[in-house]
């Protein structure tokens, strides 16, 4: 009994919330059940992804592999649960719990209506299955069709209030990613055509053989696959739709795609960075530098765009697109050290911007104002929204026993392991920019007069959801252990493919 | 010169499905009609399918159903014309959401120019 339960548990990742997701439309009007199922579905999601990392993490030999009805690859799909994986089902899991959370009893005002709450549940349960999936899937045309999902939810989701600002820029979006997917579909069509495989295993054997060959259609297939995961996950030049989209959602919307969904496109470009072209294809290519000088010029531009906005969630969307830089940059190094920061990066930021994303959707919906400078005294009104907004901070900014301080460790490491000093101090650059647009925020909210509002902290559900991201990004500062581990696990997996 | 038309007579199915890429790319990017930009993105699409359904064809292969009479024949291959029916049915989905947009946007703004959509809000955001 137990023993096929464990060998089924990678599907059940993928499978519970898109199951309960198609079962919540026939149950819309009864609330309070559907925001039951949500939470159960975050649960249940929970309990398998943790216990996916206790059997990774014990193991420590061949990744459990699960073939899709049974079929063996090249033919079939195959979902490899490696600690890149585990790692990723874990992170999802943990921030998406808060989320729900959140959103209970909470999201008719902000989409406009009873009866659209259940749709916004089905999109965000769609996404993290997708999410999921896309941690777990090893074939290449899976993820494209599984990143399809996600970017179709996430303009859903960017949709969801009843405004037509929504409206026009999850159309921006819309454009934006399905060009994005165009183009990532031509690259899967490339490796396709010169391998003849879309298994990544299967791939990469042939790639490596081949690839001196057809160099032109490896450099193609290279970079419309960049193009593609870059416009998706909002890579620097590219990310013109993200500030629009993330502000336009409803705050917890605006928390998974800032917090899950660009990390979930990430990393996917990571598998087929590293486990289809693979490292020497990488260094050959000079793919890593590429990465590297987007990841620079994300973190810099990126930092000064919001140092300028106003806006509090504009402030924090492009706070995101210079966090993704430090991701791309960790990606860049080609290190151990490296890849194990920018891994670690991810889920540190994951956690934080959702801790964030959601402290400013209470914010919004207590002072109805999106402007800073009218939160004075927010912080006396609010106490435990405005707590958990300082923590995500400081854990953005880096400060230590703060979970971001880990990842920039790590990267540091190994921007000095490779020598690139100037990279090096492009993250302390951005650590510095970030605490002066963030700052700000905190000094208007404590320490300036409050007025006479009755500003009050968002209910019950919306408390615990705070104070669980807050705990979260504390514990994984103070005693990142199995995080850390998997992390590196995952970043010498990836690079000791030969 | 006869290198290049040889070679274009070969791959013609990579040369359409580059000059519709391109096409494609451009009504996306440069055109500000809402439904053209929709356009473009079927356009692309269907150069991405060309590539893949061209990548597979073989000239004279027959096609892959179980045969005992011709044992040896070159079958095309099956699994991209499958794999882009998945990506059909993916464009659908995406024509389908981003008509839907359309109608909202057209009802509140009462065009369908991204310019002139960017003007309205702009004008609505500094009231």
């Amino acid at each position: 009994m137990m023993p096929s339960i464990i060998e089924n548990l990678p599907v059940f990742a993928v499978i519970t919330p898109l199951f309960i997701a198609f079962v919540l439309p026939t149950i819309a009007k009864r609330l309070k059940l559907v925001e039951g199922l949500v939470i159960l579905a975050k649960i249940l999601s929970l309990a398998v992804a943790s216990c996916l990392a206790f059997i990774v993490l014990k193991q420590n030999i061949l990744p459990l592999t699960y073939y899709m009805g049974g079929w063996a690859p090249p033919w079939g799909i195959e979902l490899q649960t490696g600690s890149l994986s585990a790692f990723f089902l874990l992170v999802v899991a943990i921030v998406a719990l808060p989320i729900a959370l959140f959103s209970k009893s909470n999201l008719d005002k902000e989409v406009g209506g009873k009866e659209r709450v259940a749709r916004f549940y089905v999109l965000f349960l769609l996404l993290c299955g997708a999410l999921a999936g896309m941690a777990l899937t090893n074939d290449m045309f899976n993820v494209f069709v599984l990143v399809e999902v996600a970017t179709l939810s996430c303009c859903g989701l960017v949709s969801a209030r009843n405004k037509p600002q929504a409206a026009e820029a999850a159309f921006t979006y819309l454009i934006l990613a399905t060009l994005g997917s165009t183009f990532l579909l031509g690259g899967i069509g490339f490796i396709y055509i010169i391998t003849g495989h879309l298994n990544m295993g299967f791939a990469f054997e042939e790639i490596t053989k081949v690839w001196m060959q057809y160099p032109h259609v490896v450099w193609i297939a290279v970079s419309f696959i960049l193009i593609g995961f870059g416009v998706k996950s909002a890579l620097f030049p590219l990310h013109i739709w993200l500030p629009d989209a993330h502000s336009a959602a409803p705050s917890s919307a605006s928390a998974v795609l800032s917090g899950l969904a660009v990390k979930g496109y990430i990393l996917c470009l990571i598998k087929f960075l590293f486990s289809v072209f693979g490292k020497n294809l990488m260094r050959e290519l000079a793919i890593y530098e590429l990465l590297m000088l987007a990841g620079t010029a994300a973190i810099i531009f990126g930092s000064v765009f919001a140092l300028m906005q106003n806006q509090l969630k504009r402030r924090l969307a492009y706070s995101t697109v210079a966090q993704v830089g430090y991701i791309y940059l960790g990606l860049g190094l080609l290190s151990i050290d490296g890849l194990t920061g920018a891994l670690f990066y991810m889920a540190s930021h994951a956690v934080i911007k959702s801790a964030l994303f959601l402290a400013a959707g209470a914010l919004l919906s207590a002072t109805k104002t999106k402007n800073i400078n009218e939160l004075s005294g927010v912080g006396r009104k609010m106490p435990i929204t405005m707590a958990a907004f300082t923590i995500g901070s400081i854990g953005l900014i880096g400060i230590p026993l703060f979970s971001g301080f880990i990842g920039k460790w790590y990267l540091l490491l190994g921007c000095l392991e490779s020598g690139s000093f100037i990279t090096a101090a492009v993250i302390i650059i951005g650590s510095i920019f970030c605490a002066a647009y963030l700052f700000p925020i905190i000094r208007i909210a404590y320490f300036e007069p409050a007025p006479d509002n009755d500003w009050k902290d968002p209910g019950l559900p919306q408390k615990i959801a705070l104070i669980l991201l807050s705990l979260a990004i504390i514990v994984l500062g103070i005693m990142p252990g199995p995080f850390l581990e998997l992390a590196k696990n995952a970043a010498v997996e990836l690079f000791m493919l030969k | 010169m006869k290198v290049i038309l040889k070679n274009l007579m070969v791959n013609y199915p990579y040369f359409i499905a580059a000059i519709l890429f391109i096409i494609g790319a451009l009504t996306v990017l440069t055109r500000n009609n809402l439904f053209k930009k929709l356009f473009g993105i079927n356009i692309m699409e269907s150069a991405i399918f060309i590539l893949f359904v061209g990548g597979a064809n073989i000239r004279n292969g027959i096609e892959p159903i179980l045969n005992e009479s011709e044992v040896g024949a070159v079958y095309v291959n099956p699994l991209p014309s499958a794999l882009m029916l998945t990506g059909i049915v993916v464009s659908v989905s995406v024509t389908a959401f981003a008509l839907a947009l359309i109608v909202r946007l057209y009802e509140s703004y009462g065009t369908t120019n991204a310019r002139r959509i960017a003007e309205i809000r702009n004008e609505l955001t500094t009231k």
